[in-house]
């Protein structure tokens, strides 16, 4: 700049012009490209975000949308290990409402069925009492089975018994699912449909507001979100999506708050064998033990494997996890099997001297299943799949809202939720769901997608109803994790009450299923 | 009113004339409900134009909060989809050409809630959108660009005039297919001229369709008394339920006019009542009571 010569007059009269004219004289290498517009932009390129524009993109409604996805891992490559002795840790019971969205849009089909596995029933029973509950979807189409399972921390079976959602098998309860293998189906389904703008291997630079407009017409992207790459690209949303996980940088630009809470808890989860294999036709069932350290689940995948979920003080976790794989094994088994005060001593003194092996061979037998509520049907853990023991933090967030103009919030981008549940993916799909029904309401309708008319009837159908999940969650995670004797002895009660009374039962999962 | 051209009021959106209308009920008005005649024999006054200006006057005041998701205008987003759903009734009425893309001319546009949307839709050609009130016309094109899509050469423009004032179609294929009057006769003095200035906008086989309020002890409840008054959802002043309509008015009009088929599926209705946390709701056989949509068809070939 400094070698170039202007003349005073020269510089008078380019004074004289109005701003933006100026601007543009001097300020042309400096002033970023423009935007490209994007009817909706994603950032996050999991289930809850893949979901949503594979049904975008399989209505006839919203196919002609312009939609990217952004993500900073690689969204190419299937991600489903093909060692079939092996399952991820990380793993999912889809209700079967999940799995009606995700036939619907056409992601089921890419899914790879051999790594899938329904369960028909569930066994719940209580640490300390003893008191028990069974789920049987065939004993009672559709009903009280959810209600309650709502209610019950890691029972991942939510709105498992919906009639006329359950046209494949009417038994299954819940389908156990890596996230991984959901999250290739939906990425094969939109290769297939095409359509989506895959910025993989890309960071979200920065997301601001378009600029001011200069002039009194043209294009206005003041209120506009844009997002810059790091090739310098820039992308103008008219919808944001955040999906984008817990600390959602969507959410940030949002200036959406999330309270919340964590619970100063680790879940564990691993990858077991049994000590014997099922058939793909055998009826499969779930197990859960509520401990007063903490809920323990024990969920069926395909052949001789389960998937175990444990949650546990962060202390406990730390060791529990530094033991042999072997006495790991024969910890969950007593963790489901032995009286409270056997296994308060096992978990007190392991990772000392002791050996575990040797003290459940010996307190098993001494153990009456009449008191400990053990179903008989309890399988034996055999040993636990190599590498796969990993443990994370329990904590529950909320978003304030799940909406702004030109922002949607999704999946763990909106909620964080007590992982044992194991509803994360289920709501994240149902947000998706629900997020893609307004658009295709807004679209058919001339509305702007972005504006809040749009995107109210998503915070509506959703926020309420995660707010109640999250809740129940919540507030029975802390019921069971008590062992004073009056708390014992109401939710015994409870648990046996609704079990013997079969009416009640079937009412009440009729009252869930109908809705 | 007097000095002002009613030709502001009645290009001014159909919110905005609500709202006008209320605050010229305002005003002691010592009519009892009564007929309202469509006669154009009637005083009609040779300003040429269905503009009340005090409804211009309203809505101007109301420009700003045209877009606001909390404001005045919420009631009319709310409205919007089942608008277009009824439109949709009234297309599929008929035998529609596949594929032909849709003319809409919408008098009294407001803020453009309606005619953004018309013009979103992909089976739209063009939206032509008037207004008397220049307030509000400068809010809808202020917000017009906001969206790029509504930028596109032709597909949403906006005049700041009455409908006396737009120029006629020099052609068949320049008229409009589907012309809106959406909460716009309420607020209009002599509807009889309005519509029938209206009718010669649309195309053969082309369509009328409005919503608007019938006049009865209900209406005068929930819209005068409870949204004005009491709840406060409506600003004060919008109506004047001395001009609200009663459908079967509306079709007793449309049967006198002879370009204009107002039987069997050339006359369209239904009624629509705002459940609170729920929105507009359509219930059958509201229409003689309270808000309703009606729609009539221009014959086929025009008559002689």
């Amino acid at each position: 700049m400094a070698s170039i010569q202007y003349s005073p007059r020269l510089v008078r009269q380019l004074l004289q012009l109005p701003p933006s004219i100026r601007r543009s004289c001097f300020s042309t290498a400096a002033t970023p490209s423009k935007p490209d517009i994007y009817d909706l932009v994603c950032v996050g390129g999991g289930p809850a975000g893949l979901s949503l524009l594979s049904s975008l993109r399989s209505h006839a409604s919203t196919r002609d949308l312009k939609v990217a996805i952004i993500d900073s891992q690689d969204l190419t490559t299937s991600r489903v290990a093909n060692d079939p002795s092996a399952y991820s840790n990380r793993c999912s019971s889809l209700t079967p409402a999940s799995l009606d969205f995700l036939r619907n849009n056409g992601a089921w089909r890419h899914v790879d069925a051999r790594r899938v596995q329904g369960y028909h029933g569930m066994e719940v029973w209580d640490g300390v009492s003893g008191a028990k509950i069974s789920f049987d979807p065939l004993e009672a189409k559709g009903g009280l089975l959810e209600t309650i399972a709502e209610l019950v921390p890691g029972s991942r079976f939510q709105e498992s018994v919906r009639k006329g959602d359950v046209a494949e098998d009417p038994a299954v309860m819940a389908t156990m699912c890596e996230n991984q293998n959901v999250t290739s189906g939906l990425l094969q389904r939109i290769k297939e449909v095409g359509g989506v703008e895959m910025l993989d291997k890309t960071k979200v630079e920065s997301i601001e507001f378009g600029p001011e407009p200069e002039g009194e017409t043209g294009l206005d992207l003041s209120q506009w979100p844009i997002i810059t790459l790091p090739s310098s690209r820039r992308l103008a949303a008219r919808l944001l999506v955040g999906a984008d996980g817990a600390n959602s940088p969507v959410r940030n630009f949002a200036d959406i708050k999330s309270d919340g809470w964590d619970y100063n808890q680790h879940g564990i989860v691993a990858t077991l064998h049994l000590d014997h294999s099922f058939a793909e036709n055998n009826l499969r069932t779930a197990y859960q033990r509520f401990l007063p350290t903490g809920p323990i689940a024990l969920l069926p995948l395909p052949g001789n494997k389960a998937s175990l979920v444990w949650s546990m003080s962060t202390p406990l976790a730390t060791k529990l996890k530094s033991l042999p794989p072997s006495d790991f094994a024969t910890m969950v088994n007593a963790a489901f099997k032995l009286q409270q005060v056997d296994l308060s001593y096992l978990l007190t003194h392991a990772g000392s001297n002791l050996d575990i092996a040797d003290e459940l061979s010996w307190r098993l037998p001494n153990t009456s299943t009449a008191a400990t509520g053990l179903p008989p049907s309890f399988p034996n853990i055999a040993a636990v799949q190599e590498g796969s023991i990993a443990s994370f933090p329990l904590r529950m967030r909320h978003a304030a809202t799940y909406t702004r103009d030109r922002v949607a919030l999704i999946g763990d981008a909106a909620h964080t939720i007590h992982p044992l549940a194991g509803q994360g993916l289920n709501l994240g799909l149902a947000d998706a769901n629900s997020l893609a029904k307004q658009i295709v309401y807004g679209v058919e309708h001339g509305m702007d997608i972005g504006s809040t008319w749009c995107l109210d009837g998503y915070n509506a159908d959703r926020w309420a109803a995660n707010n109640a999940v999250m809740g129940v969650c919540d507030k029975l995670n802390k019921l069971y994790r008590t062992d004073s004797a009056p708390v014992v002895f109401a939710r015994s009660l409870g648990l046996n009450l609704v079990n013997s009374l079969s009416p009640l039962k079937g009412a009440l999962m009729g009252a869930a299923g109908g809705k | 009113m007097s000095h002002f051209t009613r030709r502001g009021l009645l290009s001014l959106p159909s919110g905005l004339r609500s709202l006008i209308l209320g605050r010229i009920h305002a005003a002691p008005t010592t009519s009892l409900p009564q007929p309202r005649y469509f006669s154009t024999s009637s005083a009609f006054h040779s300003d040429h134009s269905s503009v009340n200006q005090d409804e211009v006057s309203h809505f101007n005041a109301l420009a700003s909060s045209w877009w606001d998701p909390q404001g005045s205008s919420r009631l009319l987003h709310l409205m919007n989809p089942p608008r277009h759903d009824f439109i949709r009734q009234c297309l599929n009425s008929h035998i529609r050409e596949p594929g032909k893309k849709l003319r809409y001319l919408d008098v009294g546009s407001g803020g453009g809630i309606f005619a953004e949307s018309a013009a979103r839709l992909p089976n739209t050609h063009s939206v032509t959108a008037i207004d008397p009130s220049p307030e509000v016309v400068s809010v809808a094109k202020r917000h017009q660009r906001q969206d790029p899509l509504l930028l596109e050469q032709g597909r949403l423009s906006y005049r700041n005039c009455s409908i006396e004032e737009l120029p006629l179609p020099t052609s068949a294929e320049t008229a409009v297919d589907v012309l809106t009057v959406f909460e716009v006769i309420e607020h209009i003095r002599q509807p009889a001229p309005f519509l029938q200035a209206c009718l010669k906008h649309i195309k053969p086989g082309g369509w009328l369709i409005g919503s608007t309020i019938a006049r009865t002890n209900t209406s005068w409840f929930t819209t005068k008394l409870m949204a004005e008054d009491v709840l406060g959802v409506v600003p004060r002043g919008t109506h004047d339920w001395n001009q609200y309509i009663q459908p079967h008015e509306l079709r007793a009009w449309a049967r006198t006019q002879p370009d204009v088929d107002a039987e069997f599926q050339g006359w369209q209705i239904m009624g629509v009542v705002y459940v609170p946390g729920m929105g507009w709701k359509e219930i059958p056989s509201s229409e003689d009571w309270g808000n309703y949509f009606f729609g009539v068809r221009k014959k086929q070939v025009e008559a002689n």
